[in-house]
């Protein structure tokens, strides 16, 4: 009990700790808003990429694709873990709009729409037929034609609060698309006849799936359309990734685990059929594997930032040290009376920190409330810095796709920085702590020393 | 020189200083690492486009013909060095089996597009050619040969972020096919281009190394347009002479753009007017605003956190200040007035402050200029690769220190220490001797 007394004492008399608890706070409260935005935006980031690839890949980086796709994916579907699976074919195009005089290389992807969403979230980033996805490539323009999906930041463009000007209806915006096709083997299909396929589709919908990249550089097509364009449609019709999703009460792994092992004996019944060696190239990858490249960038950013937080929060436990050892050297007449009257020597070094702790507890508290309090207001300020002066101090929304500033405290995060704030301060007291624990009674106690 | 003889006592004495300098100097070195990255990074940033592009790049709503004459007066103009047309489009390449890349087509005439942009310094295996740059294919100079940039037949190794060149270079002189098109009365023409690869481009550019392919300009030209009349362009790129004023040569370029587009194109002036005529630099400039805004909140942010190392010169100060009532007392006693005494620390602050700020300046410095074999290190220690071109564009970290801002820090960092000395300077001075150095 006279530990809890004394170093409430010391912690409230001794105004050169109110120093200690103000670092502290200071440091806390810049790490939780970084570190929350940072969060927020790594897990937003992370979600995005999960609802666009579902939770589970096979497939192939290759654009020839490989064989008997719909076979296993019969074979998926028999399974019970299994909530939707959705063949699709990548490839490159060459796009031209018609009305410009431009050309664009872009990535295209055939899916067939309403599988497609039950195996991702593509139905949800559709716009105007988010309702009604099997009408995803429907157009009113041209009925001969088909319709195709455009990744938003191709057509449309953002203001300054970063919301897209969307149109009551799907312009009549056709495009020409051109695929090279290609052989199983790798070759061009039309050797001696033009080389390329190219067909029109017409603008039918936008998909904003939030992530840049997709959204600036993807054209959806209908599954079949896609495999002719790309010379997929052979006797042996072939795909490039099958995407799928499991079951809400299935964990990842394990229906990771289950879908490698299906492909395995999978690869081992086609061992001996045509274009058997295509499956060769073919891999498993949980979502988090398949967009890698993607996350890891963020999570890198987050980890040095951590780093650099963690080389200043040094200055933190160089002041505890200080106060602490201020507190212990004018305080050695407490320490002797403390260990004359039987207090040991561990229990002068608890006293101590305790008090490291009550720095640490109390400048965290301090830190946290205000880092939520900022947090609760961080948009609102940013918009009144917005309208008031034309500034957006973190993002310019009409050239980054981020909508609101983060603010949600993640708990574990919240959790792990106080406790790396109360342990930098038990680090900062332990030497002074066992300077004082070292202190003789008889030393400090005698006359000379009063 | 008794102010002088107690700070090196206390300095000798009160080792606890030297913590003070080690925060002020981490602190320093911190900031000026921070911001020499960014603006090593902004710098590059603005240079890659004027590697792609040349000083000032003319672009006009649509294609135009006769540009090799709008080449020559632009060169009339003293302010301009060397000119030159570029045609671009964006195609499909078919580099092998199943291997299919989208790409970004530009014709160029490689003598001229070396004088505006150092393009051949980017050739694997022309770039010490004394002949200047060729389209010529080793082995076949019967063929149309291009140039291919490295990130479209090859992707940087995942580990070590590095291509590998060896295999690169074997496909030097390899038949590959491109598709590309226009688009006529609402038709989209395709063109297909059989071309050997003549040489590789490697600028060190992520973005231009990613998806560039580069064609002599009149074959190009001859497939894309081949009924009109004349040698068409869609851009013209230009270097400008050293120490030109950039504001005057805009304008005269303007003006000789306009009276081209006039009198040889017969262009309304709607059309010309709608022609950009910018630097490169100024083509980059909203990215360049949000960069340094990034750098900013990051300095922001780090300054806030470094006020923590005010509140530790506080402290450290106000300890040595309370242990060392009795030499203050004496002093006072001697007749110093409490300004002197209060002189002592602040001016003993400072000293640290430009102690840490030097050790900080040196350490930031140091690391700054060797950030690229540090990231190294790292990744073969922890086989973490933070830094990759596919995410931060540029192969290597820019690695200048930026002294004016090293020097705004330093600066800065001195004062916040002279901050930090003041509270306990101010209880120095109010040291009464009275009270402390009577017997009881």
């Amino acid at each position: 009990m006279y530990k809890i007394i004394l170093s409430i004492r010391y912690l409230v008399k001794r105004r050169i700790a109110y120093f200690a608890v103000l670092a502290v706070a200071l440091c806390v409260f810049i790490v939780v808003v970084v570190m929350t935005v940072m969060t927020g935006l790594v897990s937003d980031f992370k979600q995005k990429n999960h609802r666009f690839v579902g939770d589970c890949v096979v497939g192939t980086e290759s654009l020839v694709g490989f064989a008997y796709y719909e076979d296993f994916v019969k074979k998926l579907e028999q399974e019970d873990i299994i909530e939707g699976v959705s063949a699709v074919i990548k490839s490159y195009a060459l796009v031209s709009p018609f009305g410009t005089e431009r050309n664009l290389g872009i990535e295209i992807m055939g899916i067939e729409p309403v599988r497609h969403s039950r195996a991702t979230g593509f139905g949800q980033t559709l716009y105007h037929h988010k309702d009604d996805v099997s009408r995803a490539f429907e157009q009113t323009y041209d009925p001969n034609q088909a319709g195709c999906v455009i990744g938003i930041e191709l057509v449309l463009s953002r203001d300054s609060e970063g919301r897209y000007g969307y149109d009551s209806d799907p312009t009549g915006l056709g495009l020409a698309i051109s695929c090279f096709p290609l052989t199983a083997k790798g070759a061009l299909a039309k050797v001696g006849a033009g080389l390329v396929n190219t067909k029109t589709f017409y603008y039918s919908d936008n998909s904003h799936s939030g992530l840049a990249r997709v959204d600036g550089s993807m054209i959806y097509l209908p599954f079949e359309e896609a495999q002719i364009l790309c010379g997929m449609d052979g006797p042996v019709k072939r795909a490039n990734v099958i995407h799928i999703k499991f079951k809400p009460k299935v964990k990842l792994e394990t229906g990771y685990e289950r879908v490698a092992s299906l492909w395995r004996s999978f690869r081992e019944e086609k061992a001996d059929h045509r274009h058997a060696d295509l499956l060769e190239k073919v891999t498993v990858q949980s979502w988090g594997n398949y967009r890698r490249s993607s996350i890891a960038a963020m999570e890198k950013e987050q980890t040095m930032m951590t780093v650099m937080f963690a080389l200043v929060g040094l200055t933190t436990v160089f002041i505890v040290f200080v106060v602490t050892y201020m507190i212990i050297s004018h305080k050695s007449k407490d320490i002797g009376i403390l260990k004359s009257i039987g207090v040991s020597n561990a229990n002068v070094m608890l006293l101590f920190l305790s008090f490291a702790f009550l720095v640490g507890f109390l400048g965290s508290a301090i830190g946290t409330v205000g880092g939520w309090r900022f947090l609760v207001h961080i948009n609102g300020i940013e918009k009144w810095l917005y309208e008031k002066f034309e500034y957006q101090p973190l993002w310019d929304r009409e050239i980054f796709a981020i909508g609101d500033i983060p603010n949600t405290i993640d708990l574990k995060v919240l959790g792990v920085i106080i406790l790396s704030a109360i342990g930098a301060c038990l680090a900062g007291a332990l030497l002074p702590c066992r300077q004082a624990a070292k202190q003789k009674p008889v030393e400090t106690l005698q006359v000379s020393q009063l | 020189m008794l102010k002088f003889f107690l700070w090196l006592r206390y300095l000798r004495k009160k080792k606890i200083v030297f913590l003070s300098i080690a925060a002020v100097a981490l602190v320093v070195s911190l900031l000026i690492v921070v911001a020499s990255l960014f603006t090593a990074f902004i710098s590059v940033f603005e240079q890659s486009a004027v590697k792609a592009m040349g000083d000032v790049v003319l672009e006009p709503p649509m294609r135009f013909a006769k540009y090799p004459l709008l080449i020559e007066r632009l060169e009339q103009i003293g302010a301009v060095e060397a000119a030159t047309g570029v045609v671009s489009a964006q195609g499909l390449l078919h580099l092998g089996k199943g291997n299919v890349r989208a790409v970004s087509v530009r014709g160029i005439e490689p003598g001229r597009q070396a004088k505006v942009t150092g393009f051949q310094e980017s050739l694997i295996k022309q770039s010490k050619s004394l002949g200047g740059a060729s389209f010529e294919v080793p082995g076949f100079p019967e063929r149309v040969g291009g140039f291919v940039s490295i990130g479209v037949m090859t992707k940087p190794d995942e580990k070590t972020d590095e291509y590998d060149f060896a295999a690169v270079e074997k496909m030097i002189g390899r038949q590959v096919v491109l598709t590309t098109g226009t688009v006529s009365k609402e038709q989209f023409r395709r063109k297909v281009i059989q071309f050997g690869i003549a040489d590789v481009v490697f600028t060190g550019v992520y973005e231009l190394d990613k998806s560039f392919v580069y064609l002599p300009i009149e074959e190009l030209q001859k497939k894309l347009y081949p009924d009109e009349d004349g040698q068409m362009a869609n851009q013209v790129q230009i270097k400008l002479a050293n120490g030109v004023g950039t504001d005057a040569t805009l304008a005269q370029i303007r003006g000789v753009w306009s009276d081209f587009a006039d009198k040889q194109l017969k262009w309304s002036p709607y059309l010309i007017n709608q022609t950009t005529i910018m630097t490169a630099k100024e083509l980059q400039s909203r990215y360049v605003t949000e960069l340094r805004k990034q750098m900013r909140i990051l300095l922001f942010i780090f300054g806030v956190v470094d006020c923590s190392v005010v509140l530790l010169i506080i402290c450290i100060f106000y300890m040595i200040v309370r242990l060392k009532q009795r030499d203050i007392a004496i002093i006072k006693s001697c007749g110093a007035t409490s300004g002197s005494v209060c002189y002592i620390f602040v001016a003993f602050g400072f000293c640290v402050g430009i102690a840490g700020s030097f050790l900080g300046a040196l350490f930031g410095y140091v690391v700054t200029r060797n950030i690229n074999t540090i990231e190294e290190c790292i990744r073969i220690v922890f086989g973490l690769k933070l830094w990759k071109s596919s995410v931060y564009m540029f192969s290597k970290i820019p690695n200048e220190v930026n002294w004016a801002w090293a020097l705004v820090i330093v600066l800065i960092a001195i004062g916040a220490a002279v901050v930090g000395t003041l509270i306990p300077a101010i209880i120095a001075a109010r040291t009464k001797p009275v009270e402390i150095l009577r017997y009881e």
